[in-house]
């Protein structure tokens, strides 16, 4: 039977999920492409395949329209405005979709780390202990660390608010308790609400 | 029927009890709640349980502040009314699930009110809730009324994240500086503008002012406003003059010649065209070096009275510091302007013989006299000699003189001290009195003075020993 028309792609469906947030333009706000990044560079530091799973993730949500492959991700999250390569080019809603569904079907993958690690924290908080103790915590924090002053402009001020390891740290154990709530069966509407918090009208 | 549905994790299970409104469909949808209970182990032993009030309580509660956590942005509550459940962040990485628990049965009363339930929750066990809350509103089979509304919190409600205090700080603080530096401007004086004038400006009323009588009764409007020109252009021609007066001279009578030719040239070809005065026009000009016509001055009242249709006031040099005496050497001219369109212009003979005479100033005293008896005795014969030879003077004001004797009672040379009296320095006897210009003797100098009275003063330069 011929179609007469295109059949809706299966994202475009999913992404259909996130409402407009009622912007006045087509672009992200710059905290929620702050957020975005970070959220990634977490993901990264969690796992030593990340940059590579978002690939493969991005290609099983049928997302290789918006997310073009290694160099256009890396494009993508370079509207970081923190980055030390910062994009000038914004970030378009619908790739901002893109990415939040990559980074909720990852995170949904790592739940069982996320939550031992949040659990270990819990537990080293509560004894007052320094997060040392923790052996896959630490790396985590370690590579969360690293990462972060290999990609941020030291210059920057949203940066310089981040130049102790204290700070980084608390930095990365928030973003792992973000990736625990991006993971459940609303995460993606949950975190793309949160992206405009503030930005609306 | 009664339907059960229950979502479990590992930190929380939510149990809805509920009916169906088709009892013969085993699969129809829960639509009217009956009871719903939560428990939290680990957390708290209590059961949370409610009906529908509760149950929406918490699912507002538990999306808001799941939203909060993602975004950092604190979503203001409505005070209006406590509501049944509410969560709010606690010290360390927990959170505080506060459930009111109205009595059963009974009306809520101060009697019978309980505390608000305080469950501590680690994020774990907060996100299992709000995962369990999450599978409610996802299930379709299930209160389907009850759906998921994701809603960014508005720009409007959103609290700055720095406090009105410290967001005006900077605004306070400039407009505190202005103020103070208002207050402090307030008391310094505006400065006031009192228009410079040249000292011998004050002499030019006294001159014009012997004009009007001569002056035709038809020229008089022209007179008036070449007054008014003058008055207005008064450092251009009087005040420079006064200015030259100190300028050494060019003597080299090439260069006068050169000069003179130069500036009848200039001054015929700006003359060309201009209106032919009725008179001769004399004036008295002053030229620098390089040509420039530093000042003028009329010579005849017709002169003052068309300076205007002469090129004169459009040539002058008007120099920038007006007050500044000029050092450059000059040449002074008389300058005529001819009812026939012709310029003439003559180097002046300087009429002061007695700027470059015997009167030069005086140089220091080497060997002084320092006997009083002698000073005094000098002082009578100097006074004697003077008053031998005096004639009545035209002067108006006093001539003050500086005389230098030798200890023997000649007159080694004079030096006049005011203006007046450089001017009429060979009125008085002391030209004649000059005996002994060279002397090396001892001497002294006497302040001689020619009052406006004609009485004469001497006096030692020292004061008397």
């Amino acid at each position: 039977m011929p179609v007469d028309s295109p059949t809706l792609s299966p994202s475009s469906l999913m992404l259909d999920t996130l409402p407009s947030p009622g912007l006045p333009s087509d672009e992200c706000p710059r905290r929620a492409r702050i957020q975005l990044d970070l959220l990634l560079l977490a993901i990264e530091a969690l796992d030593l395949d990340g940059s590579e799973a978002m690939l493969v993730a991005a290609r099983e949500l049928a997302l290789e329209g918006l997310i073009k492959g290694r160099v256009h991700l890396w494009l993508l999250r370079g509207t970081n405005p923190m980055r030390r390569y910062s994009q000038r080019r914004p970030l378009q809603l619908e790739e901002a979709k893109a990415l939040v569904m990559v980074i909720c079907t990852l995170s949904r993958r790592l739940t069982v780390l996320i939550r031992q690690l949040l659990i270990g924290y819990q537990q080293l908080s509560d004894k007052q202990l320094t997060l040392d103790h923790h052996f896959r915590l630490a790396d985590y924090l370690s590579r969360f660390r690293s990462h972060f002053r290999a990609r941020m402009n030291p210059r920057r001020a949203g940066v310089i608010s981040y130049s102790t390891d204290d700070k980084l740290d608390d930095l990365a154990v928030e973003l792992l308790q973000q990736l625990l709530l991006c993971s459940g069966v609303l995460g993606p509407q949950r975190l793309w609400s949160s992206l405009f918090d503030g930005e609306v009208a | 029927m009664t339907i059960q549905r229950q979502y479990t994790l590992p930190h929380c299970s939510l149990i809805l009890e509920g009916l169906s409104t088709d009892a013969t469909d085993p699969l129809a949808p829960l639509t009217v709640l009956m009871n719903a209970e939560c428990r939290l182990p680990g957390a708290t032993d209590a059961i949370l349980s409610g009906g529908r009030e509760f149950l929406d309580s918490l699912v507002v509660a538990v999306s808001r502040y799941g939203q909060q956590l993602l975004s950092g942005v604190h979503y203001p509550g409505v005070a209006a009314s406590a509501p049944l459940v509410g969560l709010k962040p606690g010290a360390g990485s927990y959170h505080h699930l506060i459930v009111q628990q109205p009595p059963l049965g009974e009306p809520v009363s101060d009697v019978n009110a309980q505390p608000p339930l305080d469950v501590k929750l680690s994020t774990v066990q907060f996100y299992d809730l709000m995962e369990a809350v999450d599978q409610l509103l996802a299930d379709t089979q299930t209160l389907p009324d009850l759906t998921a509304q994701f809603q960014a919190v508005s720009r409007r409600l959103v609290q700055p994240t720095e406090p009105i205090a410290k967001r005006a700080a900077p605004a306070a603080l400039g407009a505190a500086a202005l103020a103070a530096a208002g207050l402090a401007l307030f008391f310094v004086p505006p400065p006031t503008f009192e228009p410079s004038r040249p000292e011998s400006e004050a002499t030019t009323p006294a001159e014009t002012s012997q004009t009007p009588p001569a002056t035709p009764p038809e020229t008089a409007p022209a007179a008036e406003t070449s007054n008014g020109a003058t008055a207005e252009n008064a450092p251009a021609d009087d005040g420079d003059l006064a200015r030259l007066e100190n300028a050494p001279a060019i003597t080299d009578p090439a260069a006068i010649a050169l000069l003179q030719s130069d500036v009848t040239r200039r001054l015929q070809e700006a003359w060309a065209n201009g209106p032919r005065p009725s008179g001769n026009l004399d004036y008295r000009m002053v030229v620098s070096e390089n040509g420039d016509i530093l000042g003028y001055k009329y010579e005849t009242d017709l002169a003052l009275a068309e300076v205007d249709n002469t090129p004169l006031p459009k040539l002058t040099f008007v120099p920038v510091a007006g007050a500044e005496p000029v050092q450059e050497p000059v040449a002074e001219f008389m300058t005529t302007f001819t009812p026939e369109g012709e310029v003439v212009v003559k180097p002046r003979e300087t009429p002061t013989p007695a700027a470059t005479g015997p009167t030069g100033e005086l140089p220091t005293l080497a060997a002084k006299v320092t006997d009083g008896d002698r000073i005094r005795a000098l002082n009578s014969t100097l006074y004697d000699d003077i008053l031998a030879k005096l004639e009545p003077l035209s002067a108006s004001e006093a001539l003050r003189f500086r005389v230098r004797l030798t200890e023997s009672g000649e007159v080694v040379g004079y030096e006049p001290i005011n203006a007046a009296a450089g001017l009429l320095a060979a009125e008085t006897p002391l030209p004649s009195l000059v005996t002994a210009p060279d002397s090396t003797l001892e001497q002294a100098d006497f302040l001689v003075v020619f009052t406006e009275g004609g009485v004469l003063e001497v006096n030692p330069w020292d004061g008397w020993p």
